[in-house]
This record gives structure tokens, sequence and C-alpha cells, in this order.
């Protein structure tokens, strides 16, 4: 109860930060309509040659690309904003003022994930939603209320598991210039944006044991075409689950490597 | 003697710094192989604090303070050693420890930059859990004291340094902590605000009987605030007592200033016995200060006035400053 | 004498130098879209190919792309309209040089760094995907000016459009708006002809495609004859009017710079 009243407070303090840079809506609203108008544009040029690729349709390629497009819109309304104002150039490890963080009585990684907000990215948000509902509806296939539940799970797991991939990444930031590794990350997420059926054999394993970006996309979008085993979604689960705990002990070893080192 | 808040028994602090290798080679080595080479920060430190002190911790650049600063109020893990501030050990970080305590830091802020002041500290007040009417009750506290209520609704980056410094006290205030770390509060603030601040602190300190322990580059902000000073030089404790004591104890001479009465003509200082040990270090006309041992001192002073016809003559302890700079660039102690 | 751009050239090479760690790291986010784009469609294209194109085909293609974008890309762009709003434009006006070679000398020196990056890892990539080049002679003879043009247009597009920062604040995002059209109708997406008609009539109209494909086409044997000379025709016009509007602009934004006092 508590954390959420402080999240409600950082959400507003954010807004107040945000209007003071005066953030021209119209503009956020053009650029997202550029990235929504131009990743559905070009799908649809690669399904104006041919019907489906590797048992993807249209739409069902189009219901990956809303994924995509939530799981960038929820990543920049919050955890962005929070691990760049932690470890980005301009960063709190590097300007020092990372102390005043460590010595507030809450949880550090609680804070740093939670307190900044970029509230522009709703209508990303927004974007993303529409493709994909308007996605699902072209699907033309019964799509149970048990599906849709279990896609908003996957999109949990999938969420979770960007994220503490990313808060991994950030906590390198207390032995190196640890962005590097979250810029090179970016890159390749941008490869989540098609089923990972779509790439070869060897970037398909990249992407499902190494970098697990493929996952984070094209499981919901599975569980969609109702092909997604009960296996294979216990396996997200499991993997976000493990996968936050694992960047969560990271990040407190991180912060002790911190307190044991720097001056 | 009071209560104690600060306990530290044989503190000390090594730091590993990667030893890097110039060339390719030698450089790819060491990101395998990285070797090291210990530094020891802080060494055997051991001192007490009681409640309501203000205690001023001042060396030179590099000595140790902020190690010292920052194992007590819990940034740094120490390599041995105790501490216990306020019955905690800092370095745990308890919420409730974390909520007694608050650190200023002279050249970083704590302030969301884009927005007006009043909204930091709203957050704040979240933060450390401080019930909506203390909350007020304290602020008005601050706001009179540092007469600040115009800066309160002004987006910080708009603020002058001065200005500034007054929000962060604010922020470091508003929950009440029971200790207050100052790291070179005024850092890079004009005369009259450096002034402002003093007078602030001591207010304050006497009446919420808070703990304040200061590092400050400025003796003037030790000498207007601290009646105890501990000095670390090389990591280690040089002098844990009080202000005044502090040039007796640590410089083995004094200054004599002395004006010859020129109409008289000749001027005669003597000091060519083998064992005088004097130095001058000013001399204008008739007018002289001069170092001397402090053993020597009676003995030169009589010599001075058989000697010579003289208007004044005083003897003095040297300026802390000059204690202090003795002691930094490795001269006396 | 030297000329005076080589010396800035030098001291930009010496500083990204710096950052090349970080110039990798661009370089890597810039080659994504086009490999997403190649692999998809060789996976579209499968063993039997489609709309006459092989996965070798594919290959080849998008791997000149991403070298040729790389090489078209004018990165410092972007900074043209932060160095108008901060007032840095001050020190840059002041030099004995014409202000247009403080972006060029800076696009040239860090394109060759990023080249150090681009060429091993498109040679990997070639080993592993097997493009099919059939290079002749003509083609290459053609290839060099066509990307040389290429990049000239795209500097230039992007410079006046960065210019409009002199009157008005968000005149970036004009840039991210390029940026985008280039995405699609450069090229990227698809190779043009496998747009569908309304794109690729715009593709052939806009300056976008002249920026990135034009060369790729031509270096990798899609068009020959008359459509090649079109294409220079297009993107001499086009870079007509990007440079007379880029001194149009200069000239009145320089002037109004003053008048505001930056």
């Amino acid at each position: 109860m508590r954390l959420l009243r402080l999240i409600s407070e950082f959400i507003k303090v954010s807004f107040q930060e945000e209007s003071a840079y005066r953030v021209n809506f119209a503009i956020s609203l053009l650029t997202s309509l550029l990235t929504v108008g131009s990743a559905a544009l070009s799908i649809s040029v690669v399904f104006g040659q041919i019907d489906h690729v590797q048992g993807w349709t249209y739409a069902s390629t189009m219901v990956v690309l809303g994924v995509y497009l939530i799981m960038n819109a929820l990543r920049s309304l919050f955890i962005n904003p929070g691990l760049e104002s932690l470890a980005g150039m301009d960063g709190e490890v590097w300007s020092g003022r990372f102390d005043f963080s460590l010595l507030r009585p809450l949880d550090t990684q609680f804070m740093i994930t939670f307190r900044k907000w970029r509230l522009f990215s709703l209508i990303d948000l927004f974007f993303g939603v529409l493709v994909t509902g308007i996605a699902i509806y072209r699907m033309e296939a019964a799509v149970s209320i048990g599906q849709i539940l279990l896609f908003c799970l996957m999109i949990c797991s999938g969420l979770a598991i960007l994220y503490a991939i990313l808060l991994l990444f950030s906590s390198l930031v207390f032995w190196s210039p640890g962005v590097m590794f979250t810029w090179v990350f970016n890159g390749l997420f941008q490869l989540a944006r098609y089923p990972l059926s779509m790439y070869p054999g060897w970037l398909r394993f990249i992407l499902t044991w190494i970098v697990p970006v493929g996952i984070i996309t094209t499981f919901p979008a599975q569980v969609l075409n109702g092909e997604l085993s009960m296996k294979t979604l216990f396996f997200g689960i499991g993997l976000a689950v493990g996968m936050v705990i694992l960047a969560s002990c990271f990040f407190r070893r991180a912060l002790k490597h911190y307190a044991s080192a720097s001056s | 003697m009071t209560e104690t808040i600060i306990a530290v028994k044989a503190l000390s602090k090594n730091y590993r710094v990667p030893v890097r290798s110039e060339g390719l080679v030698s450089s790819l080595k060491s990101l395998f192989h990285p070797s090291y080479s210990q530094v020891k920060a802080v060494e055997d430190l051991n001192f007490e604090i009681g409640v309501g002190e203000m205690v001023g911790l001042i060396g030179p650049n590099g000595a140790g303070k902020t190690t010292t600063l920052k194992m007590l109020s819990g940034l740094l893990y120490p390599t041995t050693g105790e501490v216990r501030v306020a019955g905690y050990v800092p370095w745990e970080r308890r919420p409730e420890y974390l909520r007694k305590i608050s650190i200023v830091l002279g050249n970083k802020s704590q302030m969301l930059w884009d927005i007006p002041a009043m909204d930091s500290f709203r957050v704040l007040s979240e933060i450390y859990l401080v019930p909506e009417k203390e909350f007020r009750r304290t602020l008005d506290d601050l706001i009179d004291l540092l007469e600040m209520k115009d800066l309160l609704t002004k987006p910080v980056r708009n603020l002058s340094l001065g200005e500034r410094m007054k929000c962060e006290l604010t922020a470091s205030l508003l929950y009440r902590p029971a200790l207050l770390f100052l790291d070179e509060p005024t850092l890079g603030l004009d005369v009259s605000m450096q002034l402002r601040l003093r007078q602030f602190l001591k207010e304050y300190n006497r009446r919420n009987e808070v703990t304040v322990i200061l590092t400050s580059h400025y003796m003037a902000d030790v000498q207007a605030l601290c009646p105890r000073v501990i000095l670390i030089h090389h990591g280690k404790l040089l002098y844990d007592g009080a202000l005044d004591g502090l040039a007796r104890h640590l410089a083995p001479f004094k200054l004599i200033k002395i004006t010859l009465d020129q109409k008289n003509g000749k001027t005669f200082l003597n000091f060519n016995q083998p064992d005088d040990k004097v130095e001058i270090l000013e001399h204008e006309e008739n007018k002289y200060v001069m170092r001397v041992e402090r053993e020597q001192v009676p003995s030169l002073t009589s010599r001075l006035l058989q000697s010579n016809s003289v208007t004044d003559l005083s003897i003095e302890d040297p300026p802390i400053e000059a204690v202090m700079d003795q002691i930094y660039t490795g001269g006396a102690a | 004498m030297k000329h005076p751009g080589w010396a800035l050239m030098r001291g930009f090479w010496l500083s990204w130098l710096q950052y090349r760690s970080f110039l990798f790291i661009l370089a890597f986010g810039w080659m994504i879209p086009p490999l997403i784009y190649m692999l998809v469609w060789m996976m579209v294209a499968g063993s039997q190919g489609i709309a006459g194109f092989s996965q070798g085909e594919f290959a080849a293609y998008y791997l000149v792309l991403i070298l040729v974008n790389q090489i078209t890309y004018a990165q410092t762009n972007w900074t043209v309209g932060d160095m108008i709003r901060v007032g840095e434009m001050n020190r840059i006006l002041m030099r004995p040089i014409a202000p247009v070679y403080d972006p060029l000398a800076s696009e040239i020196a860090c394109k060759i760094i990023y080249l150090f990056f681009d060429v091993p890892l498109v040679i990997v990539l070639a080993l592993i995907l097997k493009p099919e080049f059939h290079i002749g002679f003509t083609e290459a003879a053609l290839f060099i000016p066509a990307l040389l043009a290429a990049w000239a247009l795209r500097f230039l597009w992007g410079y006046w459009l960065a210019l409009l920062a002199f009157w008005a604040t968000k005149a970036d995002a004009l840039l991210v708006l390029q940026d985008t059209l280039v995405f699609l109708l450069g090229g990227q997406v698809a190779p043009i002809m496998l747009l569908p008609d309304w794109m690729r009539g715009l593709a052939e109209m806009l300056p976008f495609r002249y920026m990135v494909a034009f060369p790729v086409e031509i270096l990798t044997g899609q068009i020959s004859g008359t459509a090649i000379l079109n294409g220079f025709l297009m993107q001499a016009g086009w870079l007509t009017l990007a440079y007379i509007l880029t001194m149009v602009l200069w000239k009145n934004g320089v002037r109004r710079y003053g008048a505001v006092g930056g």
C-alpha cells in the first residue's frame, strides 16, 4: 500500500519534470505514429509477396509486432527511465548522486525501478494495444477468454524477462561503463519484432537461449495461435521468475561491490 | 559526557586498486588476470562522539576523511573494525537507521532539477514516512530559519548556488534526523552565504540537539562550528580534541610579532646563537613576524627586549591554517 | 597550401577515435534493421526464390545495402539543431572557414571509423550467408558516382531540414520523418521492385530511394540502361534542390541568428 502511494508520487513528479521540458505532445504523437506506421507497413510489404512464412500469417505476424510495440512502450514507460537515471550517460553512478539513493530508507531496487516515468509512452502503449487488437481480430480464429488471459500472463512474463535483462546490464555500471551492453541489447531486441521462426536456425538458437529476446514477443503470440504447448508456457513463466530473481541477486551483489570499492 | 551516538573501534579500510599497464598486450592480460595493489585509505581509527556534538573531520585531500564519512553513514563497508551509529551498524543500511541520519554533499545535489523544490520535498517526506502534519511543521521551521519562502516554487535549476544549498539542507532535515553528515557544505558559496549557513547550523544544532559531523576545507567553517576536531592524515588519527588545543598540540612553535622603535635608529636582532631556531616570516620596515620553537620563546623574548627598544611585542599561537598547512605538506608532527 | 578542412578532419578523426567503441555500437544498431529484412526475405524466398529474387541475391543486395546505408547516413545532422540552440554555432561562425566544413569533416572522419567495424562484419556475414554477386565492370564503375551522389544527397537533405532549427525548436522531428521514409522507401524494408505499386511509385519520385537503394541496385544489377540514366537524373535534380534549399536557409538563418543573438 505504501509502495503504491510512493509509485503514484513518483509518477506525479515525473509528469511535472516532463512538462518542465515541455516535451511536445504533437511531436511525440508524430514519432509514435511513424514507428507504428512504418512497422505495420513493412510487414504488409513482406506479406504482399507471400501468404504465410513458416506457419505465420500476416495477422499472426502482426500480433508479434503488436506485442513488440507493447513491450517497447512499457519499457520506455518506466523501466528505461529508471535504469537510465541510474546507469545512463548522465546517471547517478557517474555523477556520484547515487550515494543519496543508497541512503534512502527504501529498497534500492524498488526505487530505481519505479522512480522515473515517461508518460508520453502511453501513446505508444495505446498504439501497441491497438495493433494487437486489430491483428487478433484479423486472425479470424476463435480466441477464447482463457487464451486472452494466458496471453496477458505471457506478456507479463515477457516484460519480466525484459526487465531482468536490462537490470542485469545496468548493474554492470558499477564495474565499468556498462551502458554499452544495454545499447547492444537494444540492437538485438529489434529482432523481436518478427516471430522467431522467421530467422535461420543459428540465430533462433541465440535469440532463445543466449539473449532470450525472441521469447519475449513470440511466446505471447503463440498462445493466440494455439501453438504454445503447456510445457513451453511453464518454461516461459519459470524463465521469467528465475531471471528476475537472478537479476535482483546480481543487483544486490553490484551494490555490495559499489560499497566496498567506491571512494 | 553525554550519551554516545557514534562509536568507532579499530576501523580500517583498504582499497584494492587495479594496476593497469600500458600497451595493448599487457592491458589485455590484465583484463583476464588483473593485478591489484592495496591502498590503505583509513587505518585503525578509534573515537566516540556524543549526542548533540558538532565535530569537524579535518585533514588534507586524500587523507581518508570522505572514506571515514562514507563508512559512518553506511555507504562503504570497512575492511576491519567496528562502527555503531545510534545503535546500528551503518552499512547494513536498515531503514530505521537511514531515517535517523542525513547526508549533505557540497558538490552533489539530491534535488530534482527541473521542478520546484517543494515537490522534491514532498517526495522525500513520502520516502521517509513523515506524517503530513509533522512535515508541514518541520518545513515551516526550516523555511523560517533559512529565509527561503520564495524559493519553494521555483524550479531548482533556476536557483543560485547558495539558494540550492538551502534547499539541500532543508531536504536533508525534513525528517528530523538525529545525525547530520556534512561534506564540504560551503563549497563554492560566497562569504556572506557561508556565514549565514554557519549561523543556521549552529542555531539548528542548539535547538534540536542534532549531532553534526562536518568536513570542510575552509577552516573558518570548522572554527565557527566545531568545538571538537578529529584530524586524519594518511588515514591515521592524528588529533582528537578541542579545536583550541590543536595548534598547541601539533605546532611546536609560536609566533612572535615585534615592532621596533624606529626613532631609536639602531635595530639589533641577535639570533646568531648556535642553537637558535628562528625563522623570519614577514618583515616590513620596523615590523617583524618570526617563528620560534616553543621552548626558546622565553629566552629569545628577553634577549630581544634587552637589545632593542621595542614598542610592541606579542606572542601568539600560529593561525590554524598555517598549522594545517605544515601538517598537510608533511612538516611538523 | 593545404586546405584547412584537412586539419578539421584530423581533429574530428582523433576525437572520434576516442569514442570508437561508442561508434561501433551505433553502427551495430544501424545494421540491425536491414539485417532483419535480409533474414526475413531470405526465409520468404526459401529454396525456389520469390519475385525473381533468390536467397543469395537477397543476401547480396542487403549486404551491399548495409555498407551503403552506413556510408550515406548523415549522423551529424542530428547535432546541427543542438548547436543552433545551445549557441555553439557562434564558435563555428568565428572560424575562418566555411561552416559547412565542420559537419562535413566530422562525417568523413567517423565514416572511416565505422568502416573498420562494418567491413569485417559484412565479410563474416557474407561467409555465412553465401550471397550471389554478379558484378561487372560497368556496374562497379557506375556504382561509385551513384554512391557519392547518394551520400551528398542524404547529407544535404538532412542538413537543410536540420537548419530549420533556426526557426523552430523541434526541427529534429523532421529528421525522424526522413529516417522513416528512407527506411520504407529507400530500399531497406524491401528492394524497391518488391514494394506494392503505390509505394514503388512514391519511391521512384521522392528523393529517399536515391539516398540508399539506387547505388545498391546498380551494383547488384537490378536496373540497367535507361533506368540507371533516369536514376542519375533524379539524383542530380534532388541534389540541386537540396543544395539551393541549404544555401537559402543558411543565409537567412545566420542573419536571423545574428539578429536574435543566438
